[in-house]
């Protein structure tokens, strides 16, 4: 017998739980709580990668064209900081910047390190961890402002002469900001947490 | 071992994961984790009452954001308004299909789906009744809670206002005021009540129908 008790948030209804070691229901939602938190890790990981990959195509594909009586202009994420830079919109390039190019990086970045911390079992502080986490998933959805300014600029510059339309990089954009965002719902805050489930390495 | 009675007792902190043990508040005093400060749990006098004021008045203003214009714009005598038909239509048109289909889920049903299972499970605990519709659509509520982007739309909806300044006349619509209605309200119920409240308030009122 362990002598130390462990316990659990659930991750949908927040009661504490008896952490058993075992596969068990939460015992007010009755919402499965696993024991075996390599498929979340695992499942992390899968969709981190795709994340990843879509963030490239995000970048270099046009996320808005605008035709100006024929003549189509094009412009990427980092493209269309910049012009709001030199028209001198200043606040507005920031937030475009800060949503668009490093909230995602920095959300790679957290769940990168939050994964190697736990299959290292990095010695960095517990409640640190769980504090990155958190704003990690703070932060996630922000991102979306870049696609949504798009579409709602396509629907009012719409006109016989003067269009502006979404680029195939907004559908990639979208398409990342979601797999991140499901990335983060599928680590498992006990990751952070728990010594037993060092043995990672071993399950693969 | 621990009793069931003993767990009901303890709290973990969102955001920082400390295990804290619950103390009887007195008055207006809030609980805040000893580690990060976040708010752990406050007393909820008339909870179910409140949240459901807050939720019809909510309701009523997302209806009429969805329904109305939101701004109208004037390029050089050209005008266009913008409204949810409007970008429905539009993205179809340019046959920007997942595009399309993430932003309907995240502006429109995300949003709709919560409001309208948080109207119904409160007026089911108001009443009593049906234990496992309320069960069901609060765990569908944990579910979606997350994906519901109508704050980040706002923010958006701005900035493409900031953008346009420049070349065109713009005016507000209905449903901009709507908007803004619907994020205060939004804010005051996510501030005001928490999901793990309504979930003990749920053991309260169905514990021993829950036992049967």
């Amino acid at each position: 017998m362990k002598s130390k008790v462990h316990f659990t948030r659930c991750h949908i209804c927040e009661a504490v739980n008896y952490d058993n070691g075992e596969v068990h229901n939460c015992r007010r939602c009755h919402s499965p709580i696993h024991h075996d938190l390599t498929i979340s890790y695992h499942k992390t990981l899968a969709f981190l990668i795709t994340a990843i990959i879509l963030y490239v195509p995000a970048n270099l594909y046009p996320i808005l064209i605008s035709k100006q009586f024929g003549i189509t202009s094009e412009s990427t994420i980092m493209g269309g900081i910049m012009h709001l830079w030199e028209a001198g919109s200043y606040p507005i390039a920031l937030i475009i910047l800060v949503a668009s190019v490093f909230v995602p990086l920095l959300k790679f970045i957290f769940i990168i390190y939050l994964l190697l911390a736990t299959k290292y079992n990095l010695s960095s502080s517990r409640v640190d961890k769980h504090k990155l986490f958190y704003i990690t998933e703070a932060i996630g959805p922000w991102s979306m402002v870049d696609v949504f300014v798009v579409i709602i600029l396509s629907v009012l510059i719409h006109f016989s002469g003067i269009q502006v339309v979404p680029g195939a990089g907004a559908t990639a954009f979208a398409l990342m900001v979601f797999f991140t965002m499901i990335s983060a719902l599928s680590f498992d805050t006990r990751l952070i947490s728990e010594k037993k489930h060092t043995s990672l390495e071993g399950k693969h | 071992m621990i009793t069931e009675a003993e767990l009901n007792n303890l709290i973990i902190c969102k955001k920082c994961h400390t295990l804290h043990k619950r103390v009887p508040l007195r008055g207006k005093k809030k609980a805040l984790c000893s580690q990060c400060d976040v708010l752990l749990y406050q007393k909820h006098p008339n909870l179910i009452n409140k949240t459901l004021a807050l939720v019809i008045t909510a309701a009523i203003s997302l209806f009429l954001a969805f329904y109305f214009t939101i701004i109208s714009i004037n390029i050089q005598g050209l005008e266009k308004e913008l409204d949810f038909y409007a970008l429905f239509l539009v993205l179809l048109e340019h046959h920007q299909y997942v595009v399309g289909i993430i932003f309907i889920f995240l502006i429109f049903i995300f949003p709709l789906t919560i409001i309208g299972s948080m109207l119904i499970l409160l007026m089911l605990m108001k009443r009593k009744k049906n234990p496992y519709l309320v069960k069901r659509l609060l765990i569908l509520l944990a579910h979606i809670r997350p994906w519901s982007m109508v704050d980040i739309f706002f923010i958006s909806l701005l900035v493409a206002m900031v953008k346009l300044f420049d070349y065109a006349a713009i005016e507000l619509g209905v449903a901009f005021v709507a908007f803004v209605f619907t994020l205060i309200l939004d804010i005051i119920i996510t501030k005001n009540i928490s999901f793990d409240a309504l979930w003990r308030k749920y053991q309260e009122i169905y514990g021993r129908v829950d036992e049967e």
